[in-house]
């Protein structure tokens, strides 16, 4: 797995994180409160505000965490690399010589494939945020509580968010073709 | 609309060029190595641009990097480039 494979799974488990934390707190405040919490917008709209910038606090941990584990594991990848052919070059008699390890660089770097791929991703987002921002009109025609539809425009910004992560994920290892 | 199967010799340039790294060629065409390794696979088909930076790193012509198969919808090869 490469490094902005590895980028895009930190995104995913962030977006993850978010959206299971709003689930968890929305459901077990609706089990306290009852059904007068689905009138309540000022309710909603502060729950959703607070997952919006707890969500950015969260990716930037998230983004730390992943980075230092991942400047770990290159240097102790590079070690043993070393050893081993230090190893390899004893048993051959070509003391000295072992081949270059190539680390996975970290570097914010896009080429031509990640715009491409990030553009392909993109526009699978906007097709599930699309179809769920559809979703939640038709659930206020159907004279259904606002609340509904806040909620159902959120969990759509968070799965398509979700989505682009995973499209990318699934073009990086499946290749991606310039139609 | 017929298929266009992109396929490359990079992995046998690069051995004939000092067997060079994915990551020497990715720097000498200014991409990564997750795309130099996407190419030689065939799961990524370059820009023109960079298509000619890979066939100037190895001094050779665009052709002999790169080569084209158009295949017909009914599996038929079509033509070679």
């Amino acid at each position: 797995m490469y490094y902005q494979e590895k980028k895009t799974v930190a995104s995913i488990i962030a977006g993850i994180l978010v959206l299971v934390f709003y689930s968890i707190y929305g459901i077990n405040k609706y089990l306290e409160l009852g059904e007068n919490l689905l009138n309540d917008m000022k309710f909603w709209a502060t729950a959703i505000l607070i997952a919006i910038v707890g969500g950015i606090i969260i990716a930037i941990i998230v983004q730390i965490v992943f980075h230092i584990v991942l400047a770990i594991t290159n240097e102790v990848a590079k070690e043993v690399a070393k050893e081993m052919a230090k190893e390899v070059s004893k048993k051959t008699g070509n003391e000295g010589k072992f081949e270059a390890y190539e680390e996975d660089e970290i570097t914010d770097f896009e080429d031509e494939m990640d715009k491409l791929i990030a553009l392909k991703a993109m526009r699978n987002a906007y097709i599930v945020v699309g179809t769920g921002f559809v979703i939640a009109l038709i659930t206020l025609y159907l004279k259904m509580p606002p609340a509904i539809m806040l909620n159902i425009t959120f969990a759509a910004f968070s799965l398509g968010s979700l989505f682009e992560g995973f499209s990318q994920l699934y073009f990086y290892r499946k290749g991606v073709k310039n139609v | 609309m017929s298929k266009v199967v992109i396929s490359n010799n990079i992995r046998k340039l690069r051995f004939y060029n000092n067997e060079m790294t994915q990551q020497d060629l990715a720097k000498k065409t200014g991409v990564t190595r997750q795309t130099i390794v996407a190419i030689e696979n065939c799961k990524y088909s370059p820009s023109l641009e960079l298509a000619f930076r890979i066939s100037d790193v190895f001094k050779t012509k665009l052709e002999d990097v790169f080569s084209c198969v158009i295949i017909e919808d009914k599996g038929k090869k079509e033509d070679t480039i």
